[in-house]
C-alpha cells in the first residue's frame, strides 16, 4: 500500500523550484519577472530591494535571503515605543540622532553584510550600519526625526534580518576590554624581544667582544631599556598568578615561571650595570612573549556564541497589555499577577497565566521537550515559555516571569556557584618540577660551596634561569589551543581549554532525546491508505500550507520534495486547535486530524501524541500519514562504539513515551530510559548520578532551555543546535546538531590530548638537562640560554601542534 | 664604527614609532573586527539609482 | 543631519600617475635593453658629447644609474603612487584631502625624473648606487615626499570609514621609513651646484649606503606593493583576502623587524665581522613576514584557479606573487656567506634583483594597470588577447633574463675561483668575461621580450582610454563617519569624534625630528674611530680630482675596489682590503659588481701598469685588451680637467675631517699640475703628447694611487 511514499523517495529532490530569494524549494505559484518565490514574504523584500536598486544583494552571493518566518501582525514590535523598552535597547541618544546595536542571527554572508550596511538607501532615516560579522552584530545609527526604532526593527524583520531582542538586553558584558589587554601585552614583548635579539647577536657573533667598547654598553643599556617594559609590564600576570596561587598556599605553574622570569631579569641587570656581561635579557623577553601567545592562542574564542544564557535570553524584552479595553506596551519586568496581557500567534507567554479569552495550542517543545502542541482551553494554567501556535489569546497573569515555573529552575543554586573543573593535571606537575629544580640548585650550590664558592650564585641562578617550567606551559597552551580548533573546525565549540581536560575524563553519559537523538523539525512520514491522486495530493498540500502547527509543516515539507505540487484555492479554511484542519477545495471538502476528528466524534486526546494524521475527502476516510520522529545519521552507531567503551549511556526526555520502542532498540533493552522529565527532574537525576557515584563524571546532551539545569549540573554540558546560529542554553560547550553522531571521536580526542602533553613534557625536560647541565657549572652563557629557549620552545610547539593535528585525523576529525 | 649607533638610533626610533602606532591602533579598536573589514573593502560605493533593477539572477 | 554624503573620487591623479607609470615604464626598460646591448657590443658606447664644460656620455657608466632610477623612482615609483590615489580613496571613502597637493606630488615627482634623466647622462651623481642624484634632487625629493605624506595623513583624517585597511598601514610604513632612509642617506657636503661629497667615508658610507639600499628594496619596492597586493588581489578576484589576522600580523612583524636589514650586502667586505653576521641573521628572519605575506596572497585565490585560468588579470598577479616568494625565498640564502662567497660581485645578483624587479614589481603593476584603467575610463579593456600576449610574453621574457644570468653568474663565479694544479689562477678575468658574451646576449633578447610586452600593454591601454572616457570625477555615497561611541559595544560614549591618526602622525614627526637630531650628533663622532693605517694618506689634488671622474663616469658600476679575503682574489688582485684604507673615500667607491675586474690594487706590485698603457687603455680598451668590453673614454685625452673646483673640494674634504692642512686650497693647484707635468712626461716617452690639463692624466694618477698606501707600508716592514 505505502508504495507510493517509497517510490516518490527514490524520485526526490528530482522535481525542485528553488525560492530565488531563500533558495527553499517551492512550488511555482509565487513568481516575479520569472522568478519563482516560496512564500508572499520573500517576494516582497525582492520586490522592496528591487525597487531600490540593491539587486546586487543577489549577485553577491547565490541566494542569501532569510526566509520570513510566518507572517508577523503589524503590532508585532509595538513594545518597542515603549519608553522603558527603548531606554533598555538604545545605546545613545542625543535627542536627534540614536545609535542601537542589534544582535542579528541570521547574518551568514557577504551579501547580509553588503545590505545591512547599504539600510540607509532603503530608508533615509537610518544614518549610518555597521556590522560586525563574526559576531553577528549590527550598529545602527538613526535620525529619530525621520524613523523610530521601532520601525527600524520592523524594516530589518521585513528583509528577514529579525533582531534578537531579550529581556537580557542591556546587560552588556564587558570582554573586549581583556583580550586587548592581552593584545597589548603580545605587541609590547613581539617588539622588545625582537629587537633585543638583534641588539644581542653582536655579542654573540663578535663571541662577547664588539671591538669597540662603546658599542657594547649602547647596545647592553638599550637591551636594559628594552626589557623592561617586558618585565614591568607584559609579564606581569605571571606575578601576579603566582603571589595569588602562594596565598592560598598552592604552587601553580605560574609561581616557577615567575621566579624565573624574577631571577634572569636580575642577574641581567646585575652584570649589564656591572659591567660583566650582556645578561639573558632575550632568553627572558623570548619566554615572555612565547607564553602569552601560547595563552592566547589557548583562549580561543567564538565570537558569535554565548555560553552562559540563562532563561532571560529566551523571553521576548516586550509584553502587550490589556488596560481598561486598551492595548498598551510594556516590558515583561513590569508584569505584576493580575495584569491581562494579549498573545498573538506565535508569541511566547511570559509569565505563569490563565487563559482569558481563546483558545491555546500551545507548543512547550521549548520548554520540556514535549513535540506536541497541547489544547489549553479558556480557564486553564499555562506555564511561561510556552509559544501559542493558534490565533491571539488574552491571558491573566499568576506568576510574572521571576516566580514563574519555568525559571524556578534558575533559583537552584547550581546557576549561582560557578562551576569548578577539577585543577588541571599541570600544576601538580609543575609543582614536582619545582621541587626538583630547587633540589639540583640546591645540590649545585653545596658542590660550589665545597669547591669555590664564588661559582655558587651563577650556577644556582643559572640553573633556575634555565630549568624555567615555560616549555609545559606552552605544551599545555598549544596543545589545547590546537584541540580547540580542530573541535572547532567540526562545528563542535568549546567554551573553553579546560573543557577538554573535563571531557577527557567523562564516563557517563545522559542524553536528551528531541532535538539531540532526534531531528526536531524533520520526521518520517510514512502514507498507508488508498494510493492519492495528484488532485488530492495538491489539495492536500494546499491545505497543510495554510496551518502553522508543526505536523502540517511535517506534511507539506514532506509533499514538496516528493511531488511536483501545484497549490489549489482553499475556501472556508477553519483550525482546531489540538484536532486538525479542514477546508474545502474544488468544491471537495478536505480533513486533515485525529483519528476522532475525521470520524466526528468528541474526544479530549491531542492527535499529536500518536503522530498519526488521518485525511478524508467529503468525510470518506482515505488514508493516513503516520509521522514519527527521524533519528540523526549514526546515532546508532556513536551509541554502539560508546556502549563497548563502557560508557554509562542514559537518555532522559520531556517527551512523550512514544519513541519508546525506537530508543531500546538503539540503546538496548537495558538501558535506562525516563520520559516525560521536567527542567527540575533532569536536574535532579544528573544530582544523583554524581551524588550515587562519587567517580562519576557526567556528560549531559541537551538542546533546549528544559535541559539547561541538567547541563549545568553535569561536568560537561553539551548544547546541541540545529544551526549554531540559534539559541543555546548555559554550556560548556556547543555542538553543531549533525555533528552528534561524532560525539565517541570527540571523547575520544580529548583523551589523547592529555598524552600529547605528556609527551612534550618529556621532551622538555630533556632541554631542560641539557641546559642544567651547563648551569650547575656555572657555564651558562648568555648565547648558550638563547639558543635553548627559542629551540626548545619552537620545537615544543611545533611537536604539539603537529602531534594533535595528526591525532585529529586518526580520530577521523 | 659609530655611523652603527646613528643607524641603530634611527632603526629603534622608527620600530619604537610603529609600536606607538600598533598601541594606538589596538586602543581604537582598529582590530576588534578582523574579518568584516575584508569583505567590506569589495563594495563599490556607487550611487545606487532608483529602479535600475532587471538584473538576471547569476545561477551558480 | 545628513545621513548619507556625496562625495567625488579624483580619478584624474591616478589616470595621470598611471600614463607616468606606463611611459618611464617602457623608458627605463629601453635604457635597460640598451645598456644589456652595451656589455654585448661595447663599441656602441658613445661618450663625451661635450656640453659647455660639462660631456654627455651614453656608456655604461652613466646609463646604468639612469637605468635603476628609472625603474625604481620612475616605473615602480609612478605605479606606487597610481595605486594608492586610487585605492585610498575608496578604502577611506573620501576624496584626496587637496586636489592642489596631488597635482604638486605628481608634477613635483615628474619633474624629478626629469631632472635625474637629464643630470645622470651629464654624469652629475653622487656615485652611491640606488642614491646617485645630487643634493639639489635630493632636497626636491625630500619635499615632494612630505608633500606626498602630508596629503595621505589630512585625507585619512578625513574619512568615512573609520577602519584602516591594512593596505593603508603598508602605506604609511612607506611613508615614514622611506623619509627616514632618505634623509640619512643623502646626508652629503655640498661643493658647487650640482656636485656633494657623502658626509660618510669607507666603511662608514658603505654601512648606511646599504642600510639605506636594502630598505629601498624593503620599503620602496616591497611594503607599498604588499599593500597593493592586499588591496588590488581581493578586488581583481572579488573575495576577501585569505585571513585578514594573517595579513595584520603578517605587517606588524614585518615593520617591528624590517627596518634592521642591510649590513648583508657587504658580507666578507671590511665591516667588522659581527655586523655582517647580524646582517645575515635579520636577513633571514625576513623569510618568515615575506612568506606570510605570499602565502596569505595565493591562498586568496583558493578555489578560485578556474577564475585564474580566464582572468589574465589574476595571472599577472598569481606570477607577481610567487616571483615574490622566490625572490624573497633566495634573498636570505643569498645572505648565507658561504652562498654571497659565491654569488657575490657576480650577475648572479642581477638575476635575483630582476626576479624581484620584474617579477613581483613589474607584473604586480601590469596586473593593477589592466584592472584599473578600464574602470577609471568607464569601458571594457580593448584586446584581451594582446593582454594575455603580454602576460606571456613578459613571463616568457622574464625567463630568459632569469635563468641565463643564474647560470653565467655561478660559472663566472667558478672560474673566478678556480687553480691550475701549479696553483696558479686558472682564467685570466678576461677570459671570464669573454665568457659571459653570450649570456648577456640571451638576457638582452629577455629584457626585448619583456619590453615588446610593455610596449604591447601601452598600445592596449591607449586603446582602451581612448575608446572610453575618463570619469574624472567618480560619483561616490557613503554615510559620514559614525560618531565614536559607536565604533564598539558600549565604549567610550563620549561624544566627540576621535581624530585617530593624529596621535600617529605626531609620533612619526617625532621620530623624524630626533632623529635628524641623532643624525647631526654621531656626524662629530664619526672623526672616524676605526684603527687608521699610518700610511694611508689623502688623496693628491690631481688624484682627488681623477676619483671624481672616476665616479663620474661610474667606473663603480662595472668596478669593485674590494679584495675580499680569498685566495682566489689574493692571488688575483693582493692582499685583501682593510677598512683603515679608505677613510679618506668620500664616498665609498668599493661597488657590488664585477664586470671589469677589481681595481682595489691597481697601483700595485704585479697589477701595476704604465701611464702609457692606462693612456692607451682608456682611448680603445679593446686595443689594448681584446675581447674587453669596457666603453673608450678618448674624450678624456683632450677634455681640460676643471681645476678651478679643486680649491673647493680640499676645503670640503677638510670640513669632512680629511687632513689637508689649513690654507692648502690654495697652493693645491699647483701640486695637481706638477704631478699631472710628470705623468705627461711619462707619457711623452712614449711619445704620447697631450694637453697638460688633461682629464686622463687625473684619471691615471688617480688609477695608479689605487691601493699604494698599504704597498709602502709592506715595503716599509720589509726594509726593517
Amino acid at each position: 500500500m505505502e508504495d507510493l511514499l517509497v517510490k516518490e523517495t527514490k524520485t526526490r529532490k528530482k522535481i525542485e523550484v528553488k525560492c530565488y530569494h531563500c533558495g527553499e524549494v517551492c512550488d511555482t505559484s509565487i513568481s516575479t519577472d520569472e522568478k519563482y518565490f516560496c512564500c508572499e514574504g520573500c517576494k516582497f523584500v525582492f520586490q522592496l530591494l528591487q525597487e531600490n536598486g540593491l539587486c546586487n544583494y543577489y549577485e553577491l552571493s547565490d541566494k542569501p535571503g532569510i526566509k520570513v518566518k510566518g507572517k508577523f501582525s503589524s503590532q508585532r514590535f509595538a513594545y518597542l515605543d515603549n519608553e522603558e523598552v527603548k531606554r533598555k535597547l538604545i545605546r545613545f541618544d542625543d535627542g536627534r540622532q540614536c545609535h542601537v546595536s542589534f544582535y542579528l542571527p541570521q547574518m551568514h554572508c557577504a551579501s547580509c553584510i553588503w545590505l545591512l550596511e547599504s539600510l540607509h538607501t532603503i530608508d533615509t532615516g537610518i544614518l549610518f550600519s555597521k556590522t560586525n560579522f563574526q559576531r553577528k552584530e549590527v550598529f545602527i545609527d538613526y535620525d529619530t526625526s525621520k524613523i523610530s526604532l521601532r520601525k527600524v526593527v520592523e524594516l530589518l524583520a521585513f528583509i528577514g534580518y529579525e533582531p534578537y531582542i531579550s529581556l537580557n538586553e542591556g546587560e552588556k558584558k564587558k570582554t573586549k576590554k581583556i583580550s586587548r589587554k592581552k593584545i597589548f601585552k603580545i605587541g609590547v614583548a613581539g617588539f622588545c624581544f625582537s629587537n633585543i635579539m638583534m641588539l644581542s647577536f653582536p655579542e654573540y657573533f663578535s663571541s662577547g667582544n664588539i671591538g669597540q667598547a662603546d658599542l657594547q654598553k649602547v647596545f647592553s643599556y638599550l637591551n636594559f631599556a628594552l626589557s623592561l617594559p617586558v618585565f614591568f609590564y607584559s609579564a606581569n600576570e605571571f606575578f601576579i598568578s603566582a603571589w595569588k596561587g602562594l596565598q592560598q598556599k598552592w604552587l601553580n605553574i605560574d609561581a616557577p615561571i615567575a621566579l624565573a622570569i624574577l631571577v634572569t631579569f636580575l642577574r641581567s641587570v646585575y652584570e649589564i650595570l656591572s659591567g660583566t656581561g650582556a645578561g639573558y635579557l632575550d632568553s627572558m623577553s623570548g619566554i615572555v612573549f612565547f607564553m602569552l601567545v601560547g595563552r592566547w592562542f589557548q583562549d580561543k574564542t567564538y565570537d558569535s556564541f554565548s555560553f552562559d544564557r540563562d532563561y532571560k535570553s529566551y523571553f521576548p524584552l516586550g509584553v502587550t497589555l490589556i488596560k481598561n479595553e486598551k492595548e498598551e506596551t510594556s516590558t515583561i519586568n513590569q508584569l505584576k499577577k493580575g495584569d491581562m496581557i494579549l498573545i498573538r500567534q506565535n508569541e511566547m507567554i511570559p509569565a505563569d497565566a490563565f487563559i482569558t479569552e481563546g483558545e491555546g495550542n500551545i507548543d512547550y517543545s521549548f520548554v520540556s521537550g514535549e513535540n506536541a502542541p497541547l489544547l489549553k482551553r479558556k480557564g486553564e494554567l499555562v506555564y511561561a515559555g510556552g509559544k501559542q501556535l493558534g490565533a491571539s489569546i488574552e491571558m491573566e497573569v499568576v506568576n510574572p516571569v521571576k516566580q514563574s515555573y519555568i525559571t524556578q529552575l534558575w533559583n537552584n543554586d547550581v546557576f549561582t556557584q560557578q562551576k569548578n573543573h577539577d585543577k588541571s593535571f599541570i600544576h601538580p606537575w609543575s609543582r614536582y618540577f619545582t621541587l626538583i629544580l630547587f633540589l639540583i640548585a640546591g645540590s649545585a650550590a653545596l658542590y660550589w660551596g665545597i669547591n669555590d664558592p664564588s661559582k655558587i650564585l651563577p650556577s644556582v641562578t643559572a640553573s633556575l634561569i634555565v630549568a624555567c617550567p615555560c616549555s609545559l606551559l606552552l605544551s599545555a597552551t598549544f596543545t589545547f589551543g590546537n584541540m580547540l580548533r580542530h573541535f572547532g573546525k567540526n562545528k563542535f565549540y568549546l567554551k573553553n581549554s579546560s573543557v577538554i581536560e573535563a571531557l577527557s575524563r567523562i564516563n557517563t553519559i545522559v542524553f536528551d532525546k528531541t532535538g539531540t537523538l532526534t531531528h526536531s523539525s524533520q520526521a518520517n512520514v510514512v502514507y498507508e491508505g488508498e494510493k492519492l491522486q495528484d488532485e488530492e495530493i495538491n489539495s492536500i498540500y494546499s491545505l497543510v500550507k495554510e496551518s502553522v502547527h508543526p505536523l502540517s509543516r511535517i506534511i507539506r515539507q514532506e509533499l514538496i520534495c516528493s511531488h511536483p505540487v501545484q497549490p489549489l484555492q482553499v475556501n472556508s479554511f477553519k483550525e482546531i486547535a489540538g484536532k486538525g484542519i479542514v477546508g474545502s477545495v474544488n468544491g471537495k471538502q478536505i480533513k486533515l486530524g485525529s483519528k476522532q476528528f475525521i470520524e466526528g466524534n468528541e474526544s479530549t486526546t491531542s492527535l499529536s501524541q500518536t503522530g498519526e494524521v488521518y485525511f478524508s475527502v467529503n468525510g470518506i476516510k482515505k488514508g493516513v500519514f503516520k509521522i514519527s520522529n527521524q533519528y540523526r545519521d549514526g546515532v546508532a552507531e556513536m551509541i554502539n562504539s560508546l556502549a563497548k567503551k563502557k560508557y554509562r549511556l542514559q537518555v532522559i526526555s520531556g517527551d512523550n513515551a512514544a519513541e519508546k520502542n525506537n530508543l531500546e532498540s538503539i540503546f538496548g533493552r537495558q538501558a535506562f530510559i525516563r520520559f516525560h522529565q521536567s527542567p527540575q527532574e533532569k536536574l535532579n537525576f544528573i544530582n544523583e548520578l554524581k551524588s550515587k557515584n562519587s567517580k562519576a563524571k557526567v556528560l549531559m546532551l541537551g538542546d533546549g532551555l528544559n535541559d539547561a539545569g541538567a547541563l549545568k549540573q553535569a561536568d560537561v554540558g553539551v548544547a546541541v543546535s540545529e544551526n549554531t546560529s540559534q539559541f543555546t542554553p548555559a554550556c560548556d560547550a556547543i555542538m553543531d546538531s549533525n555533528e552528534v553522531h561524532k560525539l565517541h571521536k570527540f571523547i575520544q580526542y580529548a583523551r589523547s590530548g592529555k598524552k600529547v602533553i605528556t609527551w612534550s613534557f618529556i621532551l622538555s625536560i630533556l632541554y631542560n638537562v641539557v641546559g642544567l647541565s651547563f648551569a650547575v657549572q656555572g657555564l651558562l652563557s648568555p648565547l648558550v640560554a638563547a639558543i635553548l629557549m627559542p629551540v626548545s620552545s619552537i620545537s615544543i610547539v611545533t611537536f604539539v601542534t603537529v602531534a594533535t593535528s595528526i591525532s585529529a585525523k586518526r580520530k577521523g576529525l | 664604527m659609530s655611523v652603527l649607533i646613528l643607524l641603530i638610533g634611527f632603526s629603534i626610533l622608527i620600530a619604537g614609532g610603529f609600536l606607538v602606532a600598533f598601541i594606538w591602533s589596538v586602543k581604537k579598536g582598529q582590530y576588534d573586527d578582523d574579518y568584516t573589514p575584508s569583505v567590506r573593502m569589495l563594495f563599490d560605493d556607487k550611487p545606487i539609482t532608483e529602479k535600475k533593477s532587471s538584473l538576471t539572477p547569476k545561477q551558480k | 543631519m545628513q545621513a548619507l554624503e556625496k562625495f567625488q573620487y579624483d580619478n584624474k591623479i591616478v589616470r595621470n600617475f598611471a600614463f607616468a607609470t606606463i611611459i618611464w615604464g617602457v623608458v627605463g626598460m629601453l635604457v635597460g635593453l640598451w645598456i644589456a646591448l652595451l656589455m654585448v657590443f661595447p663599441q656602441w658606447n658613445i661618450g663625451g658629447i661635450g656640453v659647455g664644460k660639462e660631456t654627455i656620455g651614453l656608456t655604461f657608466g652613466r646609463l646604468r644609474p639612469l637605468h635603476t632610477n628609472a625603474v625604481i623612482f620612475a616605473f615602480v615609483g609612478n605605479g606606487i603612487f597610481m595605486g594608492y590615489y586610487y585605492s585610498l580613496q575608496r578604502l577611506l571613502k573620501t576624496r584626496m584631502a587637496s586636489d592642489m597637493l596631488s597635482k604638486i606630488h605628481f608634477w613635483g615627482w615628474q619633474l624629478i625624473i626629469v631632472a635625474a634623466a637629464l643630470t645622470l647622462p651629464l654624469g652629475m651623481t653622487s656615485g652611491k648606487e640606488y642614491a646617485e642624484l645630487e643634493w639639489p634632487i635630493d632636497i626636491a625629493i625630500t619635499i615632494i615626499w612630505v608633500v606626498f605624506g602630508w596629503n595621505m595623513f589630512a585625507t585619512i583624517l578625513k574619512r568615512r570609514e573609520r577602519h584602516l585597511y591594512v593596505a593603508i598601514w603598508f602605506y604609511i610604513a612607506t611613508f615614514v621609513t622611506v623619509a627616514v632612509l632618505h634623509l640619512v642617506n643623502s646626508f652629503e657636503l655640498p661643493v658647487s651646484f650640482l656636485q656633494s661629497y657623502s658626509w660618510y667615508a669607507g666603511v662608514q658610507d658603505a654601512l648606511v649606503q646599504w642600510w639605506y639600499g636594502h630598505n629601498a628594496v624593503a620599503f620602496f619596492l616591497t611594503t607599498p606593493y604588499l599593500g597593493l597586493m592586499y588591496y588590488y588581489l581581493p578586488k581583481a578576484a572579488n573575495r576577501p583576502v585569505f585571513s585578514y589576522k594573517l595579513s595584520i600580523i603578517h605587517f606588524w612583524a614585518l615593520i617591528f623587524l624590517y627596518i634592521w636589514a642591510g649590513p648583508h650586502h657587504l658580507l666578507y667586505t671590511s665591516l667588522p665581522n659581527w655586523a655582517q653576521s647580524l646582517g645575515i641573521v635579520f636577513s633571514f628572519t625576513l623569510i618568515f613576514p615575506s612568506w606570510g605575506g605570499m602565502i596569505n596572497g595565493l591562498l586568496t585565490l583558493r578555489g578560485a584557479w578556474d577564475k585564474v585560468r580566464e582572468d589574465v588579470i589574476l595571472k599577472f598577479m598569481v606570477v607577481a606573487v610567487t616571483a615574490y616568494g622566490m625572490a624573497t625565498f633566495e634573498g636570505p640564502m643569498l645572505s648565507l656567506k658561504t652562498v654571497n662567497a659565491i654569488s657575490h660581485f657576480t650577475d648572479w645578483t642581477i638575476a635575483h634583483v630582476h626576479v624581484g624587479g620584474l617579477g613581483w614589481n613589474g607584473m604586480l603593476t601590469f596586473g593593477i594597470l589592466y584592472w584599473l584603467i578600464p574602470r577609471i575610463f568607464k569601458t571594457e579593456l580593448f584586446s584581451k588577447r594582446l593582454a594575455n600576449f603580454h602576460f606571456w610574453i613578459a613571463t616568457l621574457g622574464i625567463i630568459f633574463y632569469a635563468v641565463p644570468m643564474y647560470w653565467a653568474g655561478f660559472q663566472q663565479a667558478s672560474m673566478w675561483k678556480q687553480f691550475t694544479d701549479a696553483g696558479q689562477l686558472k682564467y685570466q678575468f678576461i677570459e671570464t668575461v669573454t665568457y659571459m658574451k653570450p649570456f648577456y646576449a640571451i638576457r638582452s633578447f629577455g629584457g626585448f621580450l619583456f619590453l615588446v610586452g610593455a610596449i604591447v600593454m601601452m598600445y592596449n591601454l591607449f586603446r582602451t582610454a581612448t575608446k572610453g572616457k575618463l570619469v574624472s570625477n567618480e560619483d561616490a555615497e557613503a554615510p559620514a563617519l559614525e560618531k565614536s561611541f559607536s565604533q564598539h559595544a558600549g565604549e567610550h560614549w563620549h561624544r566627540k569624534i576621535e581624530r585617530r591618526p593624529i596621535p600617529f602622525l605626531i609620533a612619526t614627526l617625532v621620530v623624524i625630528l630626533i632623529g635628524g637630531i641623532i643624525e647631526i650628533v654621531p656626524t662629530f663622532l664619526i672623526k672616524s674611530n676605526i684603527p687608521t693605517i699610518s700610511s694611508v694618506k689623502p688623496y693628491t689634488p690631481l688624484e682627488l680630482q681623477g676619483r671624481d671622474i672616476y665616479r663620474r663616469e661610474g667606473c663603480y658600476t662595472c668596478h669593485s675596489q674590494m679584495v675580499r679575503p680569498f685566495r682566489s682574489e689574493t692571488e688575483r688582485y693582493g692582499e685583501y682590503s682593510k677598512a683603515g684604507e679608505f677613510v679618506y673615500d668620500h664616498p665609498f667607491q668599493w661597488g657590488s659588481k664585477r664586470t671589469g675586474p677589481d681595481l682595489a690594487r691597481e697601483g700595485t706590485l704585479n697589477l701595476k701598469k704604465t701611464d702609457s698603457w692606462h693612456f692607451n687603455h682608456m682611448d680603445d680598451p679593446q686595443a689594448v685588451s681584446p675581447g674587453s668590453i669596457m666603453p673608450a673614454y678618448s674624450f678624456m685625452l683632450d677634455k681640460e680637467l676643471d681645476t678651478a673646483s679643486t680649491p673647493a673640494k680640499i676645503k670640503a674634504m677638510r670640513t669632512m675631517g680629511v687632513p689637508y692642512a689649513e690654507g692648502y686650497e690654495y697652493t693645491a693647484n699647483k701640486d695637481l699640475m706638477n704631478q699631472a707635468a710628470k705623468i705627461q712626461s711619462n707619457l711623452l716617452k712614449d711619445s704620447i703628447r697631450v694637453k697638460p690639463n688633461a682629464e686622463i692624466l687625473a684619471i691615471i694618477a688617480y688609477l695608479q694611487r689605487l691601493g699604494t698606501d698599504t704597498e709602502k707600508n709592506k715595503i716599509a716592514e720589509n726594509k726593517n
